[in-house]
Order: C-alpha cells, then sequence, then structure tokens
C-alpha cells in the first residue's frame, strides 16, 4: 500500500478571539492518496478554508492546531521553519480564492509566476534567467494562455484569465498537492466550466493530488473522485462524489444538494429548498396585465477612451401581475444596468419604460410616486443597509420619506411579510446583529414597506450561502403566490431561475436573445448562447444525464 | 426590550450605548484624555477668570509694577513695560484666544462641511465649480488673506473670528468630500434612491452621520490652528488692540523693546501658553481621529 498523499488525522484547530477560544475544526480525519482528488464542501464558517489552510501551517497565530497533518508521510505541524519553507509550494501549493485580490496589481504576471520558481528553484540550484523565462512560457500554455501574455498586468485580464495565471503559479514548481480555495467564485458559469475543465485536465495529465474546496456541491462534484462535507467544524459525510450528490445522508448534505438544483429536475420546479411549506399554486392563474414594460430601451456608457459602449441595446421586456421573470446573463452583459433604468436610476439613451401602459416620469413628484409602485432588492445586504440604522429605521426608511401614516403598523406588516417573526424581536437589532439572510429580509421588508407591485431584485441569493438561497427564493414565490407581487430577478444562475421563475429572458451583450416561458428556453433552447449556458453547468442538466445513462 | 418602547426611544438608547463606547475607546487612550483633561481645565480658569482675578491689572493706568522687572515674588513671571503683571496678561489672553479659535473654527468647519458634501453629492458642474473656488482658497495664502480681510473690516474680535473662518475652511471642504464620496458610492445609498429618497433625505440621513464623526475630530485640529492664526494677526497688528490677547502681548514686548532689553519674561510666557493649548488640542484631535477613523487603530 502506498502512502497516501495527505492525512488528516484527528485535526482540531482552535482560534483565540478576544478572551474566549472558538473551535473552528473538530476531529477531522481526511485521506488523499497521490493523484487523488477530493472536494470539501461546506458553507462559510464551516471551517473547510481553516482545515485546507492548515494543510500548509497558512493559518494565523491566534489558531492552534492539534492532531497529524501528515503531507507524504511527514508531519507538517512539527516541521522546522526552514523544512516547511521549502515544503510551501515545491511540494504543495495553493490557489487562492479571489484571483483579483490574490495577485499583485503593479507587477507583471510573468515575474509573479516566476517567483516561486526563483524562491524554490527545483534542482536546488538557482535558474538562469532564460530558464525561468522558458519554464513561464510552458506553464502559460498550460493553462491556455499565449506565453505573450506574461508581459501584461492583471487589470489587462478577464477574471477568467486571472485564475488561470493562478493556477499556473501553482503548477510551477511541480507540485504533489495543489489546495484550490473557491477557485471559481465570482466567475460566470461559462468561464467557470472552463477554468475547472483545465484543473480537471492538468491534475490528471500530471498525477497532481487536489484538494478542492467550494460551497457549490455541484462544482465538487464535476471535478473531485470523492467530496467531503463539513458543517460546524466537523465532516458530517465523506464519500464517493456521485454517491453524495446522488442520495446524501446527513441533512445539511440534502440541504447544499437541493440548493443548487438540477435544471430539468420537475422536483425542483417551483420548489426552492426551503423548511416552511410553500402555498398552493392560486387555482385560474391566468396571464395577468402586464405591469412594467421596456420598449426599445437603450443605455450606453463612455468608457475611458471616449468609446461608446451599449450596456443595453435595444431592449423589449415586460413584466406582468402575477409572474416572475429571470434576467440572466453573465456580468458585464448589461442586466444590472436594464434593472437600473426599469427604476428609473439611470436615463436612458432612447426607449421608453411604461408602467401600467404609462411613459414612468423623470422626476419630480412622479417618480416619486413611481417608486411605490416598483421597488429594489440588492445583491449584497450586507452592504445595502446603513450600518448605523436598526432594523426598524432601515424598513422604516420608505415609508418615512412617502409619509405614509400609521408607520408602526407598516413596518411591523413589512417585518412579518418578509418572515422576520414576531417584528419587535428584530426591530432594535443593527445590521451586524443579523446574519446573511435575515439580512436580506430587512431589505426585502424595506422594499415591502411601500406595498409596491413589482420587486426588481438583482443578484437577491448570489452572496448568501446556499441553505439560505433556498429559503429567500422561497419567500420571493410565497409573495408571489399570496399577494400577487410580481418579481424580475437578475441573476447568472440558471438553478434559480428553474426554481421560481415564470418566464425567462437571457441577455448577452445588451441585448435579449431568449425570452420565453422557463420549460421553452431552459429545456429546448433555440439561441446557441443559451445553449452554451446550458451546456457550461457544472451538475448538467437532467436530459443531459438521462441521455448519458 | 418591552413592546412597549417607542422606535425613538429604542434609537436614544442606542445612541446612549455608542456614545459610552466612544467614550470607553477614548479614555483608554492615556495622551488623549490627559489633553481633554487639561484643555477642560484651561476652559473653566478662561470661563470663571472675571470670579477670581481683578480685570484692573490689565489697565495700563492703574498698573502698580515697575516696568519690565525681572519675575519676583509680587510678580511671578515679571512685568511688562507698563508694569502690568504678565502673568495675568497671559491667563487673561486666554478667554479671547480661545474664543477666537472656537468660533473661527466652526464657521470654518461649517463652511466646509457644507461645500464638501454639496460638492461631492451633487456632481457635475455644481462640483466643479465647487471645487475650482475651493482650490482658489487654498492655493492662496490664508495668512495673506486673513490680514487683507482684517485691514479693509472694522477692528474687532469679530473681524478676527470672520478673516480665520473665511480662510481656514478649504482643507475641511478636501477632507468631507472625500469621505462624502465613500459613503455615496455604497449600495445603500442606491437604496435610498430606489425608495424615493430626494437630496435632503440622502444628505440628511445617511451621508451626514457618517461624516459628522471625521468632522468632529476634524474640528478640534481645526481650534489649534485658528488660536495660531489668531496669534499671528494679532502679533502683525491687525487684531482688535482693545482686548488682551496672547499676540498682542508678544507685539507689545517687540515694538516697546522689551525683547532687545533681553526681558524674555514678557515672551516666553505667552508663546508657551499658546504651544500648550494647541498641543492639548491635537492631542484630543488625534484621540477622536483614532476613534473613528478604524484605519488608524492597530
Amino acid at each position: 500500500m502506498t502512502t497516501p498523499l495527505l492525512q488528516l488525522t484527528d485535526l482540531n484547530v482552535t482560534y483565540e478571539v478576544g478572551d474566549k477560544e472558538v473551535l473552528a475544526v473538530r476531529g477531522v480525519d481526511l485521506t488523499l492518496d497521490p493523484g487523488g482528488t477530493l472536494g470539501v464542501a461546506g458553507e462559510s464558517g464551516s471551517g473547510k478554508s481553516t482545515v485546507a489552510m492548515s494543510v500548509l501551517r497558512l493559518l494565523p497565530r491566534t489558531a492552534k492546531i492539534t492532531g497529524e497533518i501528515l503531507l507524504d508521510g511527514e508531519d507538517v505541524t512539527a516541521m522546522k521553519w526552514g523544512r516547511l519553507r521549502a515544503v510551501r509550494w515545491a511540494e504543495a501549493s495553493v490557489v487562492f480564492q479571489g484571483a483579483m485580490h490574490a495577485l499583485n496589481p503593479v507587477r507583471k504576471i510573468g515575474e509573479q509566476i516566476a517567483e516561486p520558481l526563483r524562491l524554490h528553484p527545483p534542482s536546488g540550484k538557482a535558474l538562469t534567467d532564460d530558464q525561468v523565462d522558458a519554464r513561464v512560457a510552458e506553464l502559460l500554455t498550460q493553462v491556455d494562455l499565449p506565453p505573450s501574455r506574461a508581459g501584461a498586468y492583471p487589470h489587462e485580464l478577464s477574471g477568467g484569465q486571472k485564475q488561470r495565471v493562478m493556477i499556473a503559479m501553482a503548477l510551477a514548481c511541480s507540485p504533489r498537492l495543489i489546495i484550490a480555495d473557491e477557485p471559481t467564485t465570482a466567475l460566470d458559469v461559462i468561464v467557470q466550466a472552463q477554468v475547472l475543465a483545465l484543473l480537471s485536465k492538468l491534475v490528471a495529465e500530471q498525477h497532481i493530488g487536489l484538494v478542492m474546496i467550494s460551497h457549490d456541491l455541484s462544482v465538487l462534484a464535476a471535478t473531485c473522485e470523492r467530496i467531503a462535507v463539513m458543517y460546524d467544524g466537523q465532516i458530517v459525510e465523506e464519500g464517493p462524489s456521485a454517491e453524495v450528490m446522488g442520495s446524501p445522508q446527513h441533512d445539511h448534505t440534502r440541504a447544499l444538494a437541493a440548493a443548487f438544483p438540477t435544471v430539468g429536475d420537475p422536483v425542483s420546479r417551483f420548489a426552492p429548498a426551503t423548511a416552511g411549506p410553500l402555498p398552493p399554486e392560486p387555482s385560474g392563474r391566468e396571464a395577468g396585465e402586464p405591469l412594467l414594460a421596456a420598449e426599445n430601451l437603450r443605455v450606453s456608457f463612455r468608457d475611458r477612451t471616449g468609446k461608446r459602449i451599449n450596456a443595453v441595446a435595444g431592449v423589449d421586456l415586460t413584466v406582468s401581475r402575477d409572474e416572475i421573470v429571470a434576467l440572466v446573463g453573465q456580468s458585464g452583459s448589461g442586466k444590472t444596468t436594464l434593472a437600473r433604468t426599469l427604476l428609473g436610476l439611470q436615463k436612458p439613451d432612447s426607449g421608453v419604460v411604461r408602467y401600467a401602459g404609462n411613459p414612468v416620469p423623470t422626476g419630480g413628484a412622479g417618480l416619486k410616486a413611481y417608486r411605490r409602485q416598483v421597488q429594489l432588492v440588492l445583491q449584497d445586504p450586507t452592504s445595502a443597509l446603513n450600518p448605523a440604522h436598526t432594523v426598524y429605521e432601515a424598513v422604516a426608511e420608505g415609508p418615512r420619506i412617502h409619509k405614509l401614516a400609521d408607520e408602526r403598523a407598516v413596518v411591523h406588516r413589512a417585518l412579518e411579510a418578509a418572515e422576520l417573526r414576531p417584528a419587535e424581536k428584530f426591530a432594535d437589532r443593527l445590521p451586524h446583529q443579523l446574519s446573511g439572510g435575515q439580512r436580506q429580509r430587512v431589505v426585502i421588508a424595506g422594499a415591502l414597506a411601500l406595498e409596491p407591485s413589482v420587486v426588481v431584485a438583482d443578484e437577491p441569493v448570489a452572496s448568501l450561502d446556499a441553505s439560505v438561497r433556498g429559503e429567500i427564493l422561497a419567500l420571493l414565490l410565497r409573495l408571489r403566490r399570496e399577494f400577487g407581487l410580481a418579481a424580475l430577478v437578475i441573476t447568472h444562475d440558471l438553478g434559480l431561475a428553474w426554481n421560481i421563475a415564470d418566464r425567462v429572458a437571457v441577455m448577452y451583450r445588451g441585448e435579449l436573445v431568449e425570452t420565453g416561458t422557463v420549460e421553452q428556453v431552459l429545456l429546448d433552447p433555440r439561441h446557441e448562447y443559451t445553449k452554451s449556458l446550458l451546456a457550461a453547468l457544472p451538475g448538467g442538466t437532467a436530459q443531459h444525464r438521462a441521455v448519458e445513462t | 426590550m418591552t413592546t412597549a418602547e417607542t422606535p425613538r426611544q429604542i434609537a436614544w438608547s442606542r445612541r446612549r450605548a455608542s456614545l459610552i463606547r466612544t467614550w470607553r475607546e477614548f479614555s483608554g487612550q492615556r495622551a488623549a484624555l490627559a489633553g481633554l483633561v487639561l484643555l477642560g481645565a484651561t476652559v473653566l480658569v478662561a470661563l470663571l477668570l472675571p470670579l477670581i482675578s481683578d480685570e484692573d491689572g490689565l489697565n495700563v493706568t492703574k498698573a502698580t509694577g515697575q516696568p519690565l522687572s525681572p519675575p519676583n515674588a509680587d510678580f511671578w513671571l515679571g512685568t511688562d513695560n507698563f508694569g502690568r503683571s504678565v502673568l495675568l496678561l497671559t491667563v487673561w489672553g486666554t478667554r479671547i484666544s480661545l474664543l477666537v479659535g472656537f468660533s473661527a473654527a466652526l464657521l470654518s468647519v461649517v463652511i466646509g462641511t457644507l461645500i464638501g458634501i454639496a460638492a461631492a453629492h451633487f456632481g457635475g458642474w455644481v462640483s466643479a465649480t465647487l471645487l475650482r473656488f475651493t482650490d482658489f482658497f487654498l492655493v492662496l495664502p490664508s495668512l495673506i488673506l486673513a490680514i487683507a480681510l482684517s485691514a479693509v473690516l472694522p477692528k474687532g474680535v469679530g473681524t478676527i473670528i470672520l478673516a480665520i473662518g473665511l480662510t481656514a475652511w478649504p482643507s475641511t471642504a478636501r477632507l468631507v468630500r472625500a469621505q462624502t464620496l465613500t459613503i455615496e458610492s455604497r449600495p445603500y445609498i442606491e437604496r435610498a434612491h430606489a425608495l424615493g429618497g430626494g437630496h435632503l433625505h440622502i444628505i440628511g440621513r445617511h451621508v451626514l452621520p457618517g461624516v459628522m464623526p471625521l468632522v468632529l475630530a476634524n474640528t478640534t485640529l481645526v481650534v489649534g490652528n485658528a488660536v495660531i492664526a489668531d496669534a499671528t494677526l494679532s502679533f502683525l497688528g491687525v487684531g482688535d488692540p482693545n482686548s488682551i490677547t496672547w499676540g498682542l502681548v508678544l507685539e507689545n514686548a517687540l515694538n516697546n523693546g522689551a525683547i532687545s532689553r533681553g526681558a524674555w519674561w514678557n515672551v516666553l510666557p505667552p508663546g508657551i501658553a499658546i504651544v500648550l493649548v494647541v498641543l492639548f488640542f491635537t492631542l484630543v484631535g488625534r484621540g477622536l481621529e483614532t476613534v473613528f477613523n478604524p484605519r488608524l487603530k492597530k
């Protein structure tokens, strides 16, 4: 039997916070064979990153590690500083989360890839500049970047390219183990698929062991042989990917798996993962009258060089009463600009926005009255709430602006409608005392307080944990079924559309390339771009799976 | 918490809690606390002066001492060329110096805050105009502008306050503008727009409370500068000749030959008084800045 590449035995990590000790990782056992791939799944705060960083002892000083970390049979916790330095990058390397911030913005990427080569020369003696350049070129080719890009600065690269540079850096010293911490978070679906494919290919070709961390089970299932699910510092489930995905044993795994539904799976249609029951579909539901409509809307910006960029290039879109429309597209497709224009926060170059048939006024009392009908829910609830305002003040902001009578009752109704019950319990809390999901509910309550008929939600769950995600989506669906509240949900996530939307509009480079019911668009896509979006889903669609098996 | 509490009460109890927190952080810094205590003592003395000392000693016709006598048992810090006690002059000088310092700082901070917020909030041509206006005042030597102003306007304490206040605001405006810009880029401002909030709402509910702590810290630093500016103007002879200020004592010492005759006791006490008061304000201001600006915390 070979020595495992990585073996964690009874790993415990405690952080000292103030004078308290917080147990971040409790009794974790993990084994990875050479060339094997292991996914670690979990929500924020589950301790998954702490486990990964403990392998190279990259944790802050306040962390205390007990237990055994064997890297190629050698105990990392007992290593001297010099040995540890040699092991880092030469034996095991890390692809850090958020490529935008992990690269030095003022150095060329070629130099940054060369850095580990110069610090840890593979043969033990320093490399000549020519050798370094040759190796950098080789690495860039491996990650599908032209070697001429070595002279580029990070800001000249796209998010996916930057992530590939990070992978090239990790490969530089031909390590035996790569630890990838959320390598595809903040990337678009299509780019994510490319990065994952590249990582899998390189790992398989060069027989490198891979530990990949993610909150998204489907991403892990697409890349890793085995998956370990962490919850509250412990591993609650471990097994082959297909088993963990297909028949999850632990409740938490089930919640994680359900949070990212398979497109085309009838079980998850109109059924976001939620603990509470959903009200039944009201009977006799028929197409309501159009509420919010964009007609040939165009918005353009000037970039730094003065060139015009058409962010929204002639869009026609309607949202009717009692329906949820999902606007899908990747970042930079103009979907947020479209939403801001619909809300009257951005002036269109041409075209009109109509509400209930009438053009939306561009200012004054008319615009203010329009704001009571169409409300906004932002992506990141943490920054969408003033940190100095209590929940009550945040929700009461709208009613105060519009001088609504009986503010207390309005606020309480809105908090209850957003499922923050009992309302009194939350009224005097500050945003930092709430969880991410509760904060998003406060933002939604703030919008509901004005009793709008349409809510425009810009990536409402993108910054939330998997288990909260389903609850927020269920809330939107409940609001639609109970009060007939229409919603335009902007997202990059097709699973979300499958979960709650009635219709889907696919946006690509400022234009709507495909619009139709969810079933039409997602199960029988017409446009090439929609097809490539669906093909890039890490979990695939239910149809594809049926074809494969 | 009981449900009977109104939101207003909740808001007040929260404000009180945050005030106590701020005070704890502030009083944790020994230098800042010392500055505050000494500053408080100085202000107290200045306010109580008419009760604890005799104003007659400032009148040249009623002066009792020999001209320019060195420090002795009767006059601890000696006398000036009129035979007045330098100690008395220095202590009385505190009143006008602090009055001018506080009023001028308040004036300049109010102007600076208004212009800073307006420049950041409205953008476009409003911002361009206000910023060029600010730059104009920023590049103009403020001392010369203040001299020109106090020479043109009728002499008096009010003129000095106006002259300093109208020249010291540009740095505050720049600071407030920068802080306003960072606040206005936060998504909760977008949310407030979408809720239907107008300019007044956004400035009053979100921007002003956000910049206030920084403005407060800035004010204490501006007061120190205003005290120096006041002394400078009086020393140059454009101040109010009828009120006793540290600058006036220094001017007097220069004009009447006290310095050339080696009467150091006419120069050092007011000079040291200026240094001390400015030091106290700086200590308090730095302490406040550390509390309010998280980036300065270690």
